[in-house]
């Protein structure tokens, strides 16, 4: 018996060894430690042993039966490995090549400029107010200071739909709007598509605007310099220096035009600023008393700032866009690269 | 306008380098459009004075010319030109000089003998457009000398850019008055000197205003014994330095005092005037008049003519009239300097499509003040350069005298809107230095009375604008105002186009941005309903093809998708956020409301190594449609109609909630072949103005449930037309509470299924929030399913 139980240890040692891959094992498994199998037919033959002997048998088959499941044990172990390993070689991938990206569209330069200028107008506390594209003559120019035969028309080649009916070149028409529907306080930005008769190569007859306005009690063109330096240095950076000029607006007085040193060359000269360092960047002032008459606004009480910036341009000049004309052609080669 | 620099000095003292001059100048309001130093390449070139002409002995059109250059030797120089004789001075380019365009004078031989410079014609310095001959100098110029200062080519000119409020800027005078304020220096104006002699002018001519509102004054002065001929080279220099070309001294002179006045001055043939005298009035109906420019212009009643006691000889203040030009055989002169009304010029000036220097001065205001200034000057230089002798007097029509307001300043109201701390007195001595009187002046406030040049300044505002304007915008302090928001929401509907926008993108589109002009040819090219030739017609359009504004996006996506195609680009998946217009019947504006377009061509996805491309389909367009319906919380609702753009079969109308919110198929070959496309497109456009105002829905929260659903399939075979939709709603509907969830996972044609049959597989999920369900609890439902497609759609199962 004694033999036996040492001749299975032998054999099963050897079985499992040979065992190729985990199915073999598992046969060999069932084989000898199965309810068929062999050791369990050792047990039972112990029990037709001599009384005496059986504890001795009982351990030494036990014994066996713990040295068989740890080889299987560690058969299996090695076997996985392998075959982990095998797997890893048949599934290796060349790191090389290409992912599958989901699609990526693009949004167009300008509706990306359009949301960063308004996010900071924002962050200071300025809503967003719209108006419409075809406006009337007294909210484009007559309630803007403007009245017809101003020389200040001459500026704004206009396109007209009807006798006083025009596509409005600028958006500050939305300001005398937005005044008309409320009282002070008023704190909004205004983008949108303006129009003016010039088609070249640094004009479209169509362009973008964003416009501000500010009206409450006690605001001073001190505080119009600081809101747009602040906008200057977080939308161009913050050693961008910038330049408050005088200038002429109907609807402003005083009037500014803001300069920024030149974004290409820092302010040294070059093509692009002309040499003069400076690039103009937006008209601003503080609303004329005739256009709080206008809104029937209080200008003893109350004063106002505004300011109206050219989106194209800004694009243009962050992006190092050569031509206004790229910017409405919609070649996705173009689009694409924003 | 021309600054020459040389020439605003005789007038101011600039203590400041030209650069920094252009700074200041700049930051006063006077933009600086270019500065140009036209001398600047120019040097080693000197006053001459020709000592011999010999010829060339091997050149008919050379001689050889010895020149006195203030040397030890006189310089051998040849030369081809023919207008000089001995004694004459002329500039002098010596070996090693250089000329515009950076043409350098070297040692040369010519015919065999050598020549050692170059005398110079006006042309070859820059100097206008002469090169017929030798620029010959004044016998007074100091042979020797540098020519760059001896002919101002040391000098600078400032192209300025003077904004419309500010006439008076357009003046020699002006710009020295402002750079005088500015520099706390004096400004000084050229003394008069006239002598008047003969006849009074009142006995000579007389002068009537018949309509004072556009005419507040008239001035004229009467001028005998004028010799017309060359202006002096001073003269000449001038104009030229500001960009004009010299034509005779009288016309010279009226040019020359215009630039440094500002005030258009006109000089007529006194002999031509009928009954030598002057009417200003308006023209009379029918009336018309030939213009200095030989075209014959027809007049209306709202024009102001400056007329003789017959017929008009002058649009006033726009151009002067052929029949009383002076010219040959002029020899009195009636000269004028008047007022006119802005608006009245302008009007004139916009109908006639005659736009001249007078025209945009009287549109700017002029300066009553300075017309009296501006006439006595061309007198006195007329008097000085062409012979003229003045008649005693001036003809002065001043019906109605210029009024200056009387303005108070409060100056805690100038540093409350500045944001400022200047005090009383440098407020009130800037406007002083500008030329404003002050008077009543506390510790308050002042009254400021504007100089007659200062049209612009009608109000405390105004003021302000000058006291921050020579304090220095730079000096203003910079601040954050306390931002406080209005209760008032006024673009509602912004932050959602916004996330639409951004959503968009997120799944794939690229942004496209057309200009909002169309056409009617559009509308009808892209074979859209006859309700899209409603359209917003501009009265001046770019062209014909920009003639309307949109009423559809999608004859520019069209045009788009032909671009991109013609360009190599080979797959187009973008979109369009924008404005439409419609013209409404009882209002001024027209309807502008936002719709989004999208266009497919090409493949589905970017090629990959992976996998080969499959080419965009209906699904793909619809799949887009959803989502945007999902955004507005909708579902989407396609209505077959076989619509012109698109193919039959392949064309739909989008339902929400049984109201047409748009349109998508693909676009029919006719439409692509009309726009020059040759690959299939797919096309969608939706109407967002309900969608933006529906409210938003706050997603309400349901709980998990608690045991798993059961899930089966189906596969029913029904006739080819069947709509699947139709299929699922009625099973959604037979299913009863216990089926959650029915799902189409394949479609089916071909073998085995027969000719003109579908297989549609179903995937239903039935669930009960109160137990685990077993095939057997849901089998009622499952036939009742069954039943229903059996008898609805002579569906078979499978």
């Amino acid at each position: 018996m004694k033999e036996q139980i040492e001749a299975l240890r032998r054999e099963a040692l050897d079985a499992i060894a040979a065992a190729g891959d985990l199915k073999a094992l598992e046969e060999t498994r069932v084989r000898l430690l199965g309810r068929k199998g062999r050791l369990t037919e050792i047990l039972r033959g112990i029990s037709q042993t001599p009384p005496e002997d059986r504890p001795v048998l009982g351990q030494a088959a036990n014994a066996v039966k713990a040295d068989i499941t740890a080889a299987i044990e560690a058969r299996r172990n090695a076997l996985e490995a392998q075959a982990e390993s095998e797997r890893a070689r048949a599934e290796w991938v060349d790191l090389s090549l290409p992912g599958r990206r989901p699609p990526r569209g693009h949004m167009h330069v300008i509706n990306q400029v359009y949301d960063e200028i308004l996010d900071i107008f924002h962050e200071l506390g300025f809503q967003v107010a719209t108006g419409p594209d075809v406006e009337t003559e007294y909210y484009n120019f007559d309630s803007l200071n403007t009245p017809p035969d101003h020389p200040a028309r001459d500026s704004h080649d206009t396109f007209f739909v009807k006798p006083g009916v025009v596509l409005r070149t600028h958006t500050s028409p939305v300001q005398m709007r937005v005044m008309e529907k409320t009282a002070p306080p008023v704190a909004v930005v205004v983008p949108g598509r303006v129009y003016r008769v010039d088609y070249d190569a640094s004009h479209s007859p169509m362009f973008n605007q964003v416009e501000g306005l500010l009206v409450d009690e006690g605001v001073t063109f001190a505080d119009l310099k600081g809101s747009l330096m602040l906008f200057i240095h977080r939308f161009f950076g913050r050693d961008t220096r910038v330049r408050f000029r005088p200038h002429f607006f109907p609807f402003t007085e005083p009037s500014a035009e803001v300069d920024i040193s030149c974004t290409v060359c820092k302010g040294q000269g070059c093509r692009v600023c002309k040499h003069s360092g400076w690039l103009e960047i937006l008209g601003c002032g503080m609303v004329h008393p005739n256009v709080f008459a206008y809104a029937k606004y209080d200008y003893e009480k109350y004063t106002g700032y505004a300011f109206g910036m050219g989106v194209d341009r800004i694009a243009m000049l962050r992006h190092a866009i050569s031509s206004i004309g790229h910017l409405f052609e919609n070649d996705l080669r173009f689009l694409e690269q924003f | 306008m021309r600054i020459s620099l040389n020439w605003l000095k005789e007038y101011v003292d600039i203590p400041v380098d030209a650069d920094t001059l252009a700074e200041h100048l700049t930051m006063l309001g006077l933009e600086i459009e270019a500065m140009d130093r036209p001398g600047a390449e120019i040097s080693e070139v000197y006053i001459g004075q020709i000592l011999s002409i010999e010829p060339h002995p091997d050149a008919d059109k050379l001689v050889v010319c010895r020149t006195d250059i203030g040397r030890e030797d006189p310089l051998q120089i040849i030369c081809g030109a023919t207008n000089m004789k001995v004694g004459d001075k002329v500039p002098t380019a010596v070996v090693g000089a250089t000329l515009p365009g950076g043409f350098a004078i070297t040692r040369r031989k010519m015919r065999g003998i050598e020549s050692f410079g170059m005398m110079c014609s006006p042309k070859e310095l820059g100097l206008g457009e002469d090169h017929q001959g030798l620029m010959i100098l004044e016998p007074d110029t100091p042979v020797g000398a540098d020519a760059r200062t001896i002919l101002g080519l040391d000098d600078v000119i400032l192209d300025i850019e003077v904004t419309p409020n500010r006439g008076d800027w357009a003046s020699m005078i002006g710009v020295a008055r402002e750079l005088a304020a500015f520099y706390n220096t004096p400004c000084r104006i050229p003394e008069l000197r006239l002598r008047e002699t003969g006849e009074a002018a009142t006995a000579l001519s007389s002068v009537t205003i018949e309509d004072p509102e556009k005419c507040p004054r008239y001035i004229g002065r009467v001028l005998d014994g004028v010799r017309l001929g060359p202006s002096p080279a001073w003269l000449c220099r001038r104009l030229i330095a500001a960009g004009q070309r010299p034509i005779n001294n009288v016309v010279d002179i009226t040019n020359y005092v215009l630039l440094e006045t500002g005030h258009p001055l006109h000089a007529f043939d006194y002999d031509k005037l009928a009954e030598n005298r002057i009417v200003v009035r308006c023209a009379r109906p029918g009336e018309s008049m030939a213009t200095l420019d030989g075209t014959v212009r027809q007049l209306t009643p709202d024009m102001l003519v400056i007329a003789d006691a017959k017929a008009p000889q002058a649009v006033a203040g726009v151009m002067g009239g052929a029949d009383s030009e002076v010219g040959e055989g002029t020899s009195r002169i009636f000269l004028e300097s008047a007022c006119f009304h802005p608006v009245s010029i302008r009007r004139t000036s916009r109908a006639l499509g005659l736009v001249t220097e007078a025209s945009q001065h009287f549109q700017r205001g002029a300066d009553p003040e300075m017309a009296v200034y501006a006439i006595d000057r061309a007198a006195m230089l007329m008097q000085e350069l062409a012979g003229a002798r003045i008649a005693p007097g001036l003809l002065d029509a001043y019906p109605r005298p210029c009024m200056t307001p009387v303005i108070r300043l409060r100056h805690a109201r100038a540093n409350a809107l500045l944001g400022t701390d200047i005090d009383a007195e440098t407020q009130r001595n800037i406007l002083r230095r500008l030329g404003f009187g002050i008077g009543n002046d506390t510790d308050e406030s002042c009254d400021c009375t504007a100089p007659t040049w200062r049209p612009d300044v009608s109000q405390e505002a105004d003021l302000i604008e000058e006291i921050a304007r020579l304090h220095g915008y730079e000096k203003i302090p910079v601040t954050l105002p306390q931002v406080r928001q209005s209760e008032m929401v006024f673009a509602p509907h912004e932050s959602k186009l916004r996330k639409l926008r951004r959503l968009l993108v997120d799944i794939g589109l690229t942004e496209l941005v057309n200009w909002t002009f169309s056409s009617r040819d559009n509308v009808l090219r892209a074979k859209l309903s006859p309700e899209y030739l409603d359209m917003v017609t501009l009265q001046n359009p770019l062209s014909e093809n920009h003639a309307t504004m949109r009423s559809s996006l999608i004859p520019g996506l069209l045009a788009n998708a032909a671009f991109n195609l013609n360009h190599g680009v080979e797959r187009m998946a973008a979109f369009e956020l924008g404005p439409v217009y419609k013209p409404l019947k009882n209002n001024n504006l027209p309807d502008e409301r936002m719709r989004v377009g999208v266009v497919l061509v090409g493949p589905r996805q970017e090629p990959h190594w992976s996998e080969s491309l499959q080419p965009f389909d209906f699904y793909d367009l619809k799949g887009v449609a959803e989502t945007i319906l999902d955004f507005f919380d909708e579902a989407v609702n396609l209505c077959e109609n076989d619509l012109d753009i698109f193919q039959p079969g392949q064309s739909a109308e989008i339902q929400v909630n049984g109201a047409p919110f748009g349109v998508l198929g693909k676009v029919s070959v006719a439409v692509l072949k009309a726009f020059d496309i040759e690959k299939p497109v797919y096309l969608l456009e939706l109407d967002l103005k309900h969608l933006l105002e529906k409210p938003k829905i706050h997603p309400q929260f349901e709980a998990m449930p608690a045991f798993p659903p059961c899930l089966r399939d189906m596969a029913v075979v029904v006739d080819r037309e069947v709509p699947v939709g139709k299929l699922l709603a009625a099973a959604a509907q037979a299913g009863g509470t216990l089926l959650k969830k029915i799902n189409v996972f394949d479609v089916y044609t071909g073998e085995p299924i027969p000719i003109g049959k579908k297989n549609v597989a179903l995937s239903l999920a039935f669930q009960s929030p109160d137990k685990t369900l077993t095939d057997a609890d849901t089998q009622k439902s499952w036939d009742r399913i069954l039943k229903r497609l059996e008898k609805e759609f002579n569906a078979v199962l499978r």
